[in-house]
C-alpha cells in the first residue's frame, strides 16, 4: 500500500509544496526547463506518490510495487519534486537540476535518480512499455498496476494508438493512463497544431473505459483514480489541466512551456504559493 | 558438413528447450508468427506468445515492458521492419533502458530477394553498431546458431541475433563453442584473409577452395561477435597477410567492413583492406540470393576474382 496515504486536504498542502519545489528547481537550472508542463500534473503525481501508488522508497525492487511511468519525459521537474517530497531522493538534489552530471538531468533516467521507471524523453514510449508491464504482470498473476502519465499534444505520436490496441486487445484493466490535458504543446494550442479532440470518443473507439476529471483539484484527481472499476478494459483517465497551474502569470501562457521563472518572477510566484 | 537448417527453426527449440528449463520466456512476433516458424512453439504453450499485429513500435515497446516485468522477452520479426521501423524503440526502450530483450532479425541481409529493398535489413548491423550497449551476433551456422541463443536467454541485457532466411549448412562439429567476442578461424594458412559473418561465411569457404585450386592460400576467419569482438585476436589472426577482403550482406558502410578497417587503422597495420557488400551508394540487387551475390560480387566466385585482383 502507499506508506502516506494522504487525505485529500493534506495532498492540496503537498502540492503547494511541490509548487514551490518545482519553482526554486527551473529558477536554479542552468539549462532552462518545461516549468508550465511540470506545473499542469503537480495534482496528478501528488495524488499517484501520496495516495493511491502501492510503492515506497525503502522497497524500490518489490515485485509487487505499482510502477508509475512518466511518458510526458520532459515534465521530469514535477516528477523530481514528487520523489524527493516523498523520500526517494534528497530534497537538496532539486537545486542541481540539470547541472552537469548532476543526479537530476532534463528528462528522467533511471540509473541516475532512484525511484525512476523508466528513461523517456523521446515522446509517445511510455505507453507501449507500459502496456508490456501490464501484461507482464497479468501473466504473473500480479495485483500491480501500471500507471503512465501522457501529454496531450504527445498523442500525436503513432505508437500510442498501436499502444491502445494491444491494451485493449489483452484487455489490461491493470493499466491506468492518464492524459494530462493541458491543451498546449511547444508552438502552440494542441487544437491548432494537431487537434487530438475528441479524446474520449477516440479512446472509447478503442475499448477503453474512459474517466474525466478536473485534473488540478485534487478531490477530483483522487476521486477519478479511486473511482476506477473496469474490469478487462484499460483505464484512461483524461485529465484536464492548465499548463502551468497555481501561478497567475505563467498558467494558460505558451511560452511557459519551455521557460524558467527569473529575477522577482521567483519571489512572485513562491508568494502566490504560500500555505494559508 | 551439410545438414542444412532454417536458422529460424534453430530458434523455435532453443525457445521451447529454454521454456522447459524454467526461464520464464515470452516470444514476441508482430503477426509474424509465419516467418518465425514458431507454430510448434505455440502449440507447446499456448498462452505464452504475445502477438501485437503489424506494429513494431508496439512490439519493442512491449518487449521492453514485458522485461521489466520479469520476463525474458524475444522480438521475432523481419529485420528491416524491426530495425527501421522500431529504430527510436530499440534505442531508447531496450539499449538506452538496458532491457533484458532479445531482438531476432529474422531474414536479415537480401534474404527476402525479389520482395526487393523494403524487404532487405542492410543496415542492421551499423544501426546497432551504433547504440552503445546491445551485444551484436551474426550466426552462421545451425549448431552457433543454438549455441548462441543459449548464451543471450542466459545473458542479463539487450542482444540483437542476425538471422539468415536460408537453410545454411553445418560448418562446425560438436566440439564448436560459441564464445562471445571470440572469431573463428576456418582456413589458417594464406597471406589473403577472408573475414566474414553470418551466411556468406560459406561463400567465403568456397572461395577459399576456388583459389586453392589457383595456387592461392586464403584465411578464412569467422566474425559472429561484433559486439563483443575480441579485435586483438582479429588484429593477430590479420597480421602478415598482403590483403584483406570482408564480404557481408550488408551495406560496406559501418558492418563488419567498418569494423574490420578500424582495426587495420587504429592499429597501424597498414593491410590493403577491400569491403565487399552491397555498394556506398546503392540498393542490393532485386533478385534471388544466386543472382544477387553474383551480381555484387559477393559469391565465391567473385570473392575468388577480387582476391586474385588484389593479391
Amino acid at each position: 500500500m502507499n506508506p502516506y496515504n494522504d487525505d485529500v486536504k493534506t495532498l492540496e498542502q503537498k502540492a503547494r509544496a511541490v509548487r514551490r519545489h518545482i519553482i526554486r528547481l527551473n529558477a536554479n537550472s542552468p539549462a532552462g526547463g518545461h516549468t508550465g508542463a511540470d506545473l499542469s500534473q503537480v495534482e496528478l503525481l501528488t495524488a499517484l506518490y501520496f495516495r493511491i501508488l502501492n510503492v515506497a522508497p525503502d522497497r524500490l525492487d518489490d515485485e509487487e510495487r505499482d510502477i508509475y511511468i512518466q511518458s510526458k519525459g520532459h515534465a521530469v521537474g514535477c516528477y523530481y519534486c514528487v520523489l524527493a517530497e516523498a523520500g526517494f531522493i534528497p530534497v537538496d538534489w532539486l537545486s542541481t537540476y540539470q547541472h552537469p552530471n548532476s543526479h537530476l538531468p532534463g528528462h528522467p533516467v533511471k540509473q541516475k535518480t532512484p525511484g525512476v521507471e523508466l528513461n523517456t524523453g523521446a515522446l509517445g514510449h511510455g505507453f507501449p512499455v507500459a502496456v508490456g508491464l501490464a501484461l507482464a504482470a497479468k501473466k504473473n498473476n500480479s495485483r500491480r498496476r501500471i500507471f503512465l502519465v501522457t501529454g496531450d499534444g504527445e498523442l500525436a505520436e503513432g505508437s500510442n494508438w498501436e499502444a491502445a490496441l494491444a491494451a485493449a486487445h489483452y484487455g489490461l484493466d491493470n493499466l491506468v493512463i492518464i492524459n494530462d490535458k493541458n491543451n498546449l504543446q511547444l508552438a502552440g494550442a494542441t487544437r491548432d497544431i494537431m487537434n487530438t479532440d475528441p479524446l474520449a470518443e477516440k479512446w472509447l473507439a478503442f475499448g477503453m473505459a474512459v474517466t474525466e476529471c478536473n485534473g488540478n483539484d485534487m478531490a477530483s484527481v483522487v476521486s477519478a483514480i479511486e473511482g476506477l472499476t473496469a474490469v478487462g478494459k484499460p483505464n484512461v483517465i483524461i485529465a484536464h489541466t492548465t499548463k502551468g497551474a497555481g501561478i497567475s502569470f505563467i498558467q494558460g501562457r505558451p511560452e511557459w512551456h519551455h521557460r524558467v521563472p527569473k529575477g522577482e518572477e521567483i519571489e512572485l510566484a513562491l508568494e502566490e504559493l504560500k500555505d494559508e | 558438413m551439410s545438414n542444412a537448417e532454417h536458422l529460424a527453426t534453430v530458434m523455435v527449440d532453443a525457445f521451447i528447450d529454454a521454456v522447459d528449463r524454467g526461464i520464464d520466456l515470452v516470444p514476441v512476433v508482430a503477426d509474424s508468427t509465419s516467418t518465425a516458424k514458431i507454430a510448434p512453439f505455440i502449440k507447446r504453450f499456448p498462452d505464452r506468445l504475445v502477438n501485437v499485429g503489424i506494429a513494431e513500435q508496439s512490439l519493442v515497446g512491449m518487449a521492453a515492458g514485458l522485461a521489466l516485468g520479469g520476463k525474458v522477452a524475444v522480438t521475432c520479426n523481419a529485420a528491416p521492419f524491426l530495425i527501421s521501423r522500431a529504430n527510436e524503440q530499440i534505442k531508447v526502450d531496450i539499449c538506452y533502458n538496458n532491457t533484458n530483450v532479445k531482438l531476432f532479425g529474422l531474414n536479415a541481409g537480401a534474404s527476402y530477394g525479389p520482395l526487393a529493398s523494403t524487404h532487405h535489413s542492410i543496415d542492421d548491423i551499423s544501426v546497432m553498431r551504433g547504440f552503445g550497449n546491445i551485444q551484436i551476433l551474426a550466426p552462421s551456422s545451425p549448431r552457433e546458431c543454438r549455441q548462441m541463443i543459449d548464451y543471450a536467454l542466459a545473458f542479463e541485457g539487450p542482444v540483437y541475433i542476425r538471422m539468415d532466411g536460408k537453410a545454411l549448412p553445418e560448418l562446425y562439429d560438436e566440439n564448436y563453442r560459441f564464445v562471445p567476442g571470440a572469431v573463428n578461424l576456418l582456413r589458417e594458412d594464406g597471406d589473403v584473409a577472408l573475414v566474414v559473418l553470418g551466411s556468406t561465411v560459406h561463400e567465403a569457404v568456397d572461395a577459399a577452395t576456388l583459389l586453392a585450386d589457383s595456387g592461392v592460400l586464403a584465411k578464412v576467419i569467422s566474425v559472429p561477435s561484433i559486439r563483443p569482438c575480441d579485435t586483438a585476436a582479429l588484429a593477430r589472426h590479420l597480421a602478415g597477410c598482403k590483403v584483406v577482403i570482408t564480404v557481408e550482406e550488408h551495406n560496406v558502410n559501418g558492418g563488419l567492413g567498418s569494423l574490420v578497417a578500424e582495426v587495420l587503422a587504429e592499429q597501424a597495420m597498414g593491410i590493403r583492406l577491400k569491403r565487399l557488400g552491397i555498394p556506398d551508394g546503392e540498393y542490393a540487387a532485386a533478385a534471388d540470393r544466386g543472382f544477387m551475390r553474383r551480381y555484387h560480387g559477393l559469391d565465391a566466385q567473385g570473392i575468388a576474382e577480387t582476391a586474385l585482383a588484389l593479391r
